[in-house]
């Protein structure tokens, strides 16, 4: 009995010893190896580039000038580009055409999050995209500071379809810049979480808030983010619950996705594309006449004067989220070929006091 | 030298080991079992001496009087509960007392069957029922002692104050800071006052509401309470009538059915729009996750433009009526909303009335009922202690301060 447990004891350790002697502990620094790993995966995935100097941007477009003439063929091209890239009139908005219950989607701002279409969020979508293809003129208002004392409210008033970005304000001091109609208005998730407390408690704010826009579509990006779905949804139910006139859009994943893959050939380095070109992209796809106005992510304008950074605050954005300035030139590029129309200067002279 | 086996010391969960241990554990939980209920057993039975008060004076007296009541209806037992038929009795004919003392005289409810607590209720049935002022008055007063409705029912601004760290009722670590968003929510103050309404209805949901037609009885009273948002659409008014005033809603039905809140709101607010000016009663600071559903509600109504009011149960007062009850024998995790409605009604009404309060499988004729009036869902086991507090409302009922319905009504 005893002789036994010393001798089973004995082989367990010299079985140790053998082990010890085959494998001796490594020498490779593992650290710094995975170190080195990490290094080129970031290099990878963020190259280092230059970013275009602010000030070198506003000389080249003052140096350009705003001269401007339509062309119509580079505006089939890039339409044609478009459809064959994303298909804006069939994938702008989730739908039940183009996706079906128990169909898998990807987020497509976050890495490898899937969700499925239920039946809850399937009875949500409309049944198609619910415009009238083709539209004729398109004006996409961005929130630059640019547009302040503008005037340019009846021009963008006059257009047939105007889309407007993350629900700015169209209160009557700035109607006379902005103009007061709209048709589509994208809302962040950001927004709602921290204007409207993610609509949790009090929804009489909000849905007071939505009445400036009527009839538009309230346009969210519901499916970017795993954080966004709730709030988008919570939006749909509360203007739902209240009757309100205002109908719920949500972006479809794969058609923003393939907008960003599309401006990411075309040397656009950022995290996220912005809004704004997000809905430049869709109206160049679905309308035939594009302006945009308020694209201008400088900080001072053309004569060289400050500027704030929307044309209602001077909120800044997170830096290093969206690239605005190599946006800003791609669109510029557009404008030069003339397929679509960039509203930097003033239209209507109200800087000057009216002459007394 | 020798040395002993290893293995065998090793041999810590081995079978004769595992058994030991099971022996031990259940002998352990006998032991443990029998002092609590013991101990229980006889504390309860002190309470019911003590706070019947005066009319059961001491035990002697009490244990004298049923035994000449057992002599003299001794002959007849078989036959005893159906030869005065004829009409209802008198509150104060002897035969009454005798039916009522037999209700008293069962101190817990494991000490008849169910089936002779059924008949002796049956037969008190036929005696009517009138208040004994003096005995409510008493019982009043101990419930205004410790519990005092009239200022503590509901959070108001005065009995809460802007910064007062709220205790939650289970949850005893947490702690609500009340903030100024929260403190505009409550009312002034309380509502009700003492004794404000002459004649209340409390109903609860129990099944033997069904094709009870008491409808037309519930809609007279002053002022009626109803429990966890019950529905009184055209199908049921016949039987528990329209009329609310104060209607409770549990915050986890609100959690069930209309997701916390967090999507569709409409269709809670028409469920609401139902008990037309009715104020809606939660129970906000009875545990952490019903604080943030039960605010929900009153901002709801607030964005719906609704004319009813939100109130929420203070949790103190909670602790107190649970206690209270804990006193007099209602074991329970959690007492129910009813309880809770028949202790606030008590302060707050002369008369109180109970409807529908009836938690056994079968009326008192021994038919089987459904669990609510509405539908068949049993609660969860083990959570409620309903069949005591039924108990003890048969023995308010007996003692006169309120009056429990579980016939068919015919009045008006």
């Amino acid at each position: 009995m005893s002789p036994c447990g010393w001798a089973r004891r004995h082989t367990s350790r010299g079985a140790m010893a053998v082990l010890a002697w085959k494998f001796p502990r490594t020498r490779l620094p593992v650290g710094a190896s995975a170190l080195c790993v990490v290094v080129l995966c970031w290099l990878y995935i963020f190259p280092v580039y230059r970013l275009p100097n602010e000030k070198e941007i506003v000389q080249g477009v003052l140096q350009q000038g705003t001269a401007w003439r339509r062309n119509q063929t580079a505006a089939r091209d890039f339409r044609k580009q478009m459809e064959d890239c994303c298909d804006p009139a069939h994938l702008f908005a989730m739908t039940k055409l183009n996706s079906p219950m128990g169909k898998s989607m990807w987020y497509d701002g976050e890495l490898l999050y899937s969700f499925t279409i239920d039946n809850s969020t399937y009875s949500l979508f409309p049944q198609a995209t619910p415009f009238q293809l083709p539209l004729k003129k398109c004006v996409v208002v961005g929130n630059g500071g640019i547009l302040k004392k503008s005037g340019c409210g009846r021009q963008i008033d006059e257009a047939n379809f105007v889309m407007r970005c993350n629900l700015p304000p169209l209160s009557s001091e700035y109607t006379k810049d902005v103009g007061s109609k709209s048709h589509l208005v994208t809302a962040n998730p950001s927004i709602i979480r921290q204007r409207f407390q993610n609509l949790l408690w009090s929804r009489k704010t909000f849905v007071d808030n939505m009445k400036i826009y009527n009839h538009s579509y309230i346009y969210m990006p519901a499916f970017s983010m795993k954080t966004g779905t709730e709030p988008s949804l919570r939006v749909y139910y509360t203007l739902s619950d209240v009757g309100a006139n205002q109908t719920v859009l949500f972006a479809n994943p794969n058609f923003l996705r393939s907008i960003g893959k599309f401006w990411k050939n075309r040397g656009i380095h950022a995290k996220r594309l912005s809004t704004g070109l997000f809905l430049v992209s869709a109206a160049l796809g679905l309308c035939e006449e594009v302006a945009i106005y308020g694209f201008w992510p400088f900080s001072v304008d053309m004569h060289e004067q400050p500027i704030s950074h929307h044309y209602y605050d001077n909120v800044l954005p997170f830096s290093g989220f969206h690239a605005m300035p190599e946006e800003f030139l791609q669109l510029w590029y557009l404008h030069k070929i003339g397929a679509l129309r960039m509203q930097l200067d003033p239209c209507e002279d109200t800087s000057l006091p009216p002459p007394s | 030298m020798r040395y002993a086996d290893p293995s065998a010391n090793r041999d810590l969960l081995g079978n004769r080991t595992l058994l030991f241990i099971f022996i031990c554990a259940f002998a352990l939980v006998t032991l443990l079992q029998q002092i609590l209920y013991g101990r229980n057993y006889i504390k309860r039975g002190l309470q019911f001496g003590w706070q019947s008060g005066d009319q059961l004076a001491n035990w002697t007296g009490l244990f004298n009087i049923t035994d000449d009541q057992a002599v003299q209806s001794g002959s007849d037992s078989s036959s005893r509960y159906f030869e005065f038929y004829e009409g209802p009795f008198e509150y104060n004919s002897t035969r009454c007392l005798e039916l009522r003392h037999e209700i008293l005289e069962v101190k817990v409810l494991s000490m008849v069957k169910q089936s002779e607590l059924f008949d002796r209720w049956k037969s008190l049935q036929m005696c009517k029922w009138a208040m004994n002022i003096s005995e409510a008055n008493q019982f009043k007063s101990t419930l205004s002692r410790c519990c005092n409705a009239p200022a503590f029912l509901f959070t108001t601004q005065k009995n809460t104050p802007l910064g007062t760290k709220l205790k939650y009722e289970v949850d005893t670590s947490g702690i609500y800071h009340i903030n100024q968003e929260i403190f505009r929510m409550f009312p002034k103050d309380m509502p009700y006052y003492r004794s404000q309404f002459k004649k209340c209805a409390v109903v609860g949901n129990g099944g033997i509401l069904k094709n009870s037609r008491c409808g037309r009885e519930i809609n007279s009273a002053d002022f009626v309470f109803r429990c966890n948002l019950p529905p009184i659409s055209e199908k049921y008014t016949m039987d528990v009538g329209v009329k609310t005033d104060v209607v409770t809603v549990n915050p986890s039905i609100i959690t069930e059915r209309f997701h916390k809140l967090e999507k569709w709101r409409r269709p809670f607010y028409r469920v609401l729009q139902v008990y037309e000016n009715a104020s809606v009663l939660l129970p906000a600071f009875y545990n952490t996750r019903n604080t943030d559903v039960s605010i929900r509600v009153k901002y709801v109504l607030d964005d719906f433009e609704s004319p009813q009011a939100v109130y929420y149960f203070h949790p103190q007062y909670l602790v107190n009526v649970s206690r209270y009850w804990l006193s007099l024998g209602v074991r329970a995790k959690r007492i129910s909303t009813g309880l809770i409605l028949v202790t606030a009604a008590l302060e707050l009404c002369e008369e109180v009335h109970l409807f529908g309060f009836w938690a056994f499988p079968m009326n008192p004729s021994g038919l089987y009922i459904t669990h609510h009036y509405y539908d068949n869902v049993k609660p969860r086991p083990g959570f409620h202690a309903m069949p005591s507090e039924i108990f003890n409302f048969l023995h308010l009922h007996s003692r006169g301060i309120l009056r429990v319905h579980t016939g068919t009504c015919s009045c008006c």
